[in-house]
């Protein structure tokens, strides 16, 4: 390893949030310390996707029910630390219905619950359509959270992405900050971190070089007549300063958690999918247990995603994987192994948030006080359906009876985005999306 | 040619006169020319006299409480030393007409003279020795170009034309070679489903963003119902600021500015994407609605920046698409052929990094100070540039597909490249070896080191400051090289440049002067040649804004309009062959488009007549083409070149009425060279005060009438009577509040000679023939090009490039091309040793 990168990676393990962060982030109260934190229970969301529906013979348990133990299926075998806390929902609808096919309404209706406005983008069948009609059920909770001073947050929300490709469509966005307002996931863990850190990393590689440049004015400087040496004399003065600025601020301002390395050069190519989904999610814990945000989402891919999971030993791309008959062993071989994947990160996921004790709760974790909402744009690949999508949730942020899988039978996903709601503290929404779907309620999760 | 005169200098730096709202004080003082006498002032030598003589006590008495004690200025006076290169009789003359600013008429005659034998021997030589530092670094004009300059050199058509050119300039740096045409190149695809480029229907070049197709096909090759179209060429900034851009579409658009273009046209699917590339606008998915999206972008001017314009329509009823802009000193106005061209310029990186300004205590841009913010700046310009860098490394550094250790000697043999360029000399030995070290061998951190690199690089002082060369040490040709670009550029050598110096050709000043030559041909010398007459004429910050109910027509469109006409003039002149500096000042045309003659050439467009059919063709075909600019020819006594221009008539005016001080002003210092001092009372011009049946010609000589005032107004106002043919927007009038303008008047020139002048056109020929004008403009000219005062580099200069224009028949790009060699070479006659006044 070189010399560069070794200090590199001391650096982000030494500097803490360094000084870029230093304007905006003074008077934060909550990235200080601990004698800082409020007392009241912080209750979190995170909702991850991914896309082409699953294998609904390997996802959903054989058994259902207020009183049997949940048991989950090979496929799912990486959240078994997690059981107990696990929820499993069948028997929910997406039923939202109008223009654009099953993996836009798939995609932009997932949380929004309401129709797509008309438009212009053709998809593999049906009406043409635009935008989702309304807004996402995180943003609607990050809403909630921002408008009172006790839950607000820097940020309100994070987006993050994993190969989301590099273009705006009803298929790439699912959060909407309202009608027509898609908000584009970063998929980038360097253009991520730069937001949360602001420029740390870049600050330390010039305090790296500024010896070097300041021996340079010197020796220019030396050659000068008196006069003319004079700016150079202040431009060195300058560059001592700046060096001051740069260690002092490091110095100061310590994060409760330090930011997780982050590796500056990685390509972002999908070969190197599953070291940047480690990235994002080490940068969504960071970010939850900093209390820079309490909503965050992880979108892996996008609805009809062609991602090679090469990694995993896959050359097909993964949507046309998902068009496979029921009966192609080879294709459902495959599909499996996808679905274990995101399983696994998940459960990374979980882990992490597990790991981290909740700042100022003694014996609590931060997966006791978040709520992850593990979707998918489509029931099932090969038949596009909406009904039956795979809910499945882990942690303890709505306060969701777990341990166990139910069959709600054909229940709206309204109903579960207003239990949701309700359990994160947002008990007022008596609606969400189209208010046709909405009768009954939220679903009982109690 | 008439002997000069000693110049007056306005040596207070006082606000004052006039009280403008929103508006500069016509009293600012200006920077004038020097004048280099110390020779002549030398034989005056007198008794010297200690400071216990009478005039000690006089200067005590009447002068230290502004200009301190040792002649070093006071804060709460005037702020700096006496300057040491005026004469005894430039300093007499000062004292006598404007010191001490409460009373000039305290201090005159004999007093006077003695006061500036004293001033000079006793306070100016004490401070002399303190030369001018010539070091200066960047200023942030030349950082940005500089910088965008540095990676634009490793961009793949810069470094195509740097291998294969031979000596032929391009010009616009693009690529698009002899096919380029204004407009921007119109590809029509037949959309099936999806896929938007289904069929290639047609291909054109289209002058202006704005298409309303209805419920038709745009080309009959294609179907009505769905079809894509995309724009592509290059847009051109003529001013560095910030853009707008406004897309509106009730379909599908994407807009996309200054990316690096793939060589392929990617078939446009709506389940595929290009992958890096960020649109400025997208407004992709519809919504069944017309909609507008707008974004705004910083650009440098003289540059030109690919654009890329995608389009589809989908089964919705009508389809059309409308691509504005709002450029600095513009309104919004369609994109249209004036601005784009159908050429593949490369990505130009545009710095953002949030700077200090610049100094600009003489009146021009200085890289003389190295603050802290400077620093800061610096680091934030670093860092944006070597991410720059990184995110485009394998295209700028031809990484390709290489592997392992040739990635590794690739990536290493490219940051020393980049280091020469920005260095602008061959690297130092010890330089060559620790740029690798700084990269490293492991090929999974590269990037990391380069970005390292690129920030040592571009925070070095090799890179910061144009010119290191030590006092008295020759300068390498890569220093000349350097220099000349500086001054024709504000930027960095071009490859032939620097291959010229490398193969010694960059060393007489006829092989300097040719380089010169074709580096004027280049947009950036544009660029910079608009940058002189911004300061020139204080084009900068101007309000134009006038009363609405006078000046009903006199909206944005039309100031806007304006700005551009006379940079358009500014432009035919000094880029025509002759590049006459006289016919800047007496042209009697006007570049018009339609808007701006309805206002100002009413005859000229005042049609009455009855048209027919053929004629509201034309006119159709015509509108397309309203925004273009055409020469309007004037009787030569109602116009004259810039003087006349009513943009500047506009600025120098109130806003329901005409100022012939501000006016007047502008005329004595810009024009005709002649410095004032500031006014001794601040006098508000207040408009209702008057009896209402005044002319603004009898107001101003009411409110100037004062002695006092006079000594100035003598001189400003007989100038500014002659514009006043012309109201508040510029516009020629016979009448002024019912009664008929009296353009006439006498002026003393600063010889002593009196003019009959009746028009600005008479001001105009005075100045032609007027030493004092030429070296004001020389000056101007000089420091503006150099970034520094020409006495620093020797005395007399001004007085011999003045010389030189003259019999150059006042051609003011033999004037730019001479300066910028004598700067590069630096090959002066040795200064005149300065005799001892005793």
């Amino acid at each position: 390893m070189s010399t560069a990168f070794e200090s590199r990676r001391r650096f982000l393990r030494d500097l803490g949030v360094g000084a870029a962060t230093m304007p905006f982030l003074a008077g934060l109260t909550s990235l200080r310390a601990e004698e800082s934190i409020a007392p009241q229970r912080r209750k979190r969301l995170v909702v991850m996707f991914s896309p082409n529906g699953t294998l609904p013979d390997e996802f959903w348990p054989d058994e259902f029910g207020d009183q049997t133990p949940l048991k989950l299926k090979p496929m799912l075998q990486a959240l078994e630390p997690f059981r107990e806390q696990t929820l499993i929902l069948k028997g929910i609808d997406n039923k939202v219905r109008g223009d654009g096919d099953n993996h836009m309404r798939g995609m932009s209706c997932l949380l929004t619950a309401t129709e797509l406005n008309p438009g212009n983008i053709q998809g593999g069948g049906h009406t043409p359509a635009g935008w989702a009609g309304g807004i996402s059920i995180d943003q609607e909770v990050r809403r909630f959270f921002q408008s009172d001073d006790r839950t607000k947050t820097r940020f309100g929300s994070l987006e993050f992405g994993v190969a989301v490709p590099n273009r705006a469509d009803p298929w790439t966005r699912m959060c909407y900050a309202g009608s027509d307002r898609p908000i584009a996931p970063i998929d980038d863990p360097g253009q991520m971190f730069e937001k949360l850190y602001g420029g740390a990393q870049d600050r330390q590689t010039v305090a790296s070089v500024l010896d070097r440049i300041g021996d340079d004015l010197a020796r220019v400087s030396s050659k000068l007549s008196s006069a003319d040496r004079s700016l150079l004399q202040e431009h060195l003065e300058s560059v001592r300063k700046l060096e001051i600025d740069i260690a002092a601020a490091s110095g100061e301002t310590q994060l409760l958690h330090p930011e997780p390395e982050i590796d500056p050069n990685i390509e972002l190519v999908n070969d190197n999918t599953p070291e940047i989904s480690r990235m994002q999610i080490e940068l969504l814990v960071n970010a939850l247990a900093n209390d820079m945000t309490r909503v965050a989402s992880l979108q892996f891919m996008r609805s009809v995603g062609q991602a090679r999971m090469r990694w995993l030993d896959i050359q097909d791309g993964h949507h046309s994987l998902s068009h496979e008959p029921d009966g192609n062993e080879q294709a459902h071989a495959k599909l499996m192994r996808i679905n274990q994947w995101f399983a696994g990160e998940l459960a990374f996921l979980a882990k992490r948030l597990a790991e981290t004790p909740e700042p100022g709760r003694p014996g609590e974790s931060l997966l006791d006080n978040t709520q992850i909402v593990w979707l998918n744009e489509l029931g099932k690949g090969n038949s596009h359906t909406l009904d039956n999508i795979p809910f499945l949730l882990v942690g303890g942020g709505a306060d969701f009876r777990t341990g166990r899988a139910l069959d709600f039978d054909g229940a709206a996903h309204n109903r579960l985005w207003l239990a949701l709601a309700h359990g994160l503290g947002h008990r007022d929404l008596q609606t969400f999306g189209s208010a046709a779907y909405c009768e009954g309620g939220a679903i009982d999760l109690g | 040619m008439p002997t000069p005169t000693p110049l007056r200098r306005c040596t207070l730096m006082l606000a004052g006169c006039l009280m403008l709202a929103g508006d500069k004080s016509p009293c600012a003082p200006a920077a004038p020319p020097q004048a280099d006498a110390r020779q002549a002032d030398a034989r005056q030598a007198t008794d010297a006299e200690s400071p216990a003589t009478p005039v000690a006590n006089i200067y005590r008495q009447k002068c230290e409480r502004c200009h301190g004690a040792d002649g070093g200025g006071t804060p709460d006076g005037y702020s700096k030393p006496f300057q040491p290169d005026q004469s005894l009789e430039e300093l007499t003359t000062i004292i006598v007409e404007t010191m001490p600013e409460e009373d000039p008429q305290l201090c005159v005659g004999e007093e006077a003279r003695q006061l500036a034998r004293y001033i000079r021997r006793q306070l100016i030589s004490r401070s002399e020795p303190a030369p001018e530092p010539r070091i200066s670094r960047l200023t942030v004009s030349q950082y940005r170009n500089a910088v965008a300059d540095v990676i634009g050199h490793f961009a793949p058509s810069a470094r195509q034309r740097n291998e294969t050119s031979n000596g032929s300039a391009r010009r616009g740096g693009g690529a698009g070679g002899d096919s380029e045409v204004p407009g921007l190149r119109g590809d029509y695809y037949q959309s099936a489903g999806m896929n938007k480029a289904h069929r290639l229907g047609h291909y054109r070049s289209d002058n202006r963003m704005e298409f309303d197709f209805g419920s038709e096909a745009p080309v009959p090759s294609l179907t009505a119902d769905q079809f894509a179209i995309i724009w592509q060429g290059a847009l051109s900034a003529d001013h560095t600021g910030n853009y707008e851009f406004r897309l509106s579409t009730e379909n599908g658009a994407r807009l996309y500015l200054n990316f690096d273009p793939t060589p392929d046209r990617r078939a446009l699917r709506d389940d595929s994407s290009v992958a890096g590339q960020q649109a400025l606008i997208d407004a992709w998915v519809g919504s069944g609605e017309h909609r507008q999206r707008t974004a705004r972008v910083f650009l440098l001017g003289g540059r030109s920046y690919p654009i890329r314009l995608e389009f589809f329509k989908y089964l919705e009823d009508d389809a059309s698409i409308k691509l504005e802009w709002k450029p600095p000193h513009g309104t919004w106005q369609v994109l249209d052929y004036n601005h784009t061209s159908t050429s593949q310029p490369d990505r130009v990186f545009v710095s953002q990094a949030p700077f200090p300004a610049d100094d600009r205590s003489l009146g021009f841009e200085r890289g003389v100070s190295a603050s802290p913010q400077w620093q800061t700046a610096t680091m934030h310009g670093a860092v944006q540039a070597a991410s720059e860098v990184v995110d485009r490394l394998p295209l700028l550094a031809e990484l390709n597909e290489l592997q392992g250790q040739q990635r590794v000697a690739r990536t290493h043999q490219f940051v020393r490249d980049f280091a020469t360029v920005a260095f602008r000399r061959p690297l130092r030995e010890d330089e060559q070896q620790l740029l690798p070290t700084l990269v490293g061998d492991d090929v999974a951190s590269l990037e990391s080191g380069v970005r390292r690199a690129v920030i040592l690089v571009l925070m070095s002082p090799s890179f910061l400051y144009p010119d290191l060369t030590p006092d008295g040490e020759a300068p390498t040709p890569w220093t000349v090289a350097s220099r000349l670009s500086f001054a024709l550029w504000d930027s960095i050598p071009d490859a032939q440049l620097t291959r010229t110096a490398a193969d010694g050709k960059l060393q007489t000043r006829d092989q300097i002067q040719s380089q010169a030559s074709r580096m004027l041909r280049d947009p950036r010398a544009k660029a910079k040649m608009q940058g002189f007459f911004r300061h020139w004429l204080e084009l900068e910050q101007r309000d134009l804004a006038k009363d609405e109910e006078l000046y009903p027509t006199f909206d944005e469109a039309v100031v806007a309009d304006l700005r551009r006409s006379l940079e358009l003039f500014i432009d035919r002149v000094v880029w025509d062959q002759d590049s006459d500096y006289r016919e800047l000042l007496r042209a009697d045309y006007l570049m018009l488009n339609d808007r701006l003659a309805a206002l100002y050439a009413p005859d000229a467009s005042a049609d009455n007549a009855k048209l027919d059919g053929e004629e509201i063709k034309r006119r159709a075909r015509r509108r397309q083409f309203a925004s273009e600019f055409q020469p309007v020819d004037f009787p030569p006594e109602k116009r004259s070149g810039i003087l006349t221009h009513p943009y500047l008539l506009s600025a120098f005016a109130y806003h329901n009425n005409t100022s012939p001080i501000h006016r007047g002003v502008f005329l004595t210092r810009n024009i005709v060279g002649r410095a004032l001092s500031p006014p001794p009372m601040a006098i508000a011009f207040k408009d209702d005060e008057f009896p209402k049946e005044l002319t603004m010609r009898e107001k101003v000589t009411h409110l100037t009438r004062d002695a006092a005032c006079m000594s100035c107004h003598s001189i400003i106002n007989p100038l500014g009577f002659t514009l006043e043919n012309f109201d508040a927007v510029g516009r020629w009038r016979d009448s002024d509040n019912q009664r008929p303008v009296d353009p006439t008047s006498q002026y003393t020139t600063a010889a002593g000679a009196t003019l009959q002048l009746a028009s600005a056109r008479d001001v105009a020929n005075f100045a032609v023939e007027s030493p004092s004008a030429h070296r004001a403009f020389v000056t101007h000219f000089f420091e503006h090009v150099v970034k520094r005062r020409p006495s620093e580099f020797r005395p007399g200069l001004v007085d011999e490039l003045s010389d030189r224009f003259v019999t150059e028949d006042f051609n003011i790009q033999k004037l730019w091309t001479q300066i910028a060699a004598l700067v590069a070479a630096q090959d002066f006659d040795p200064p005149p040793k300065l005799p001892s006044e005793n």
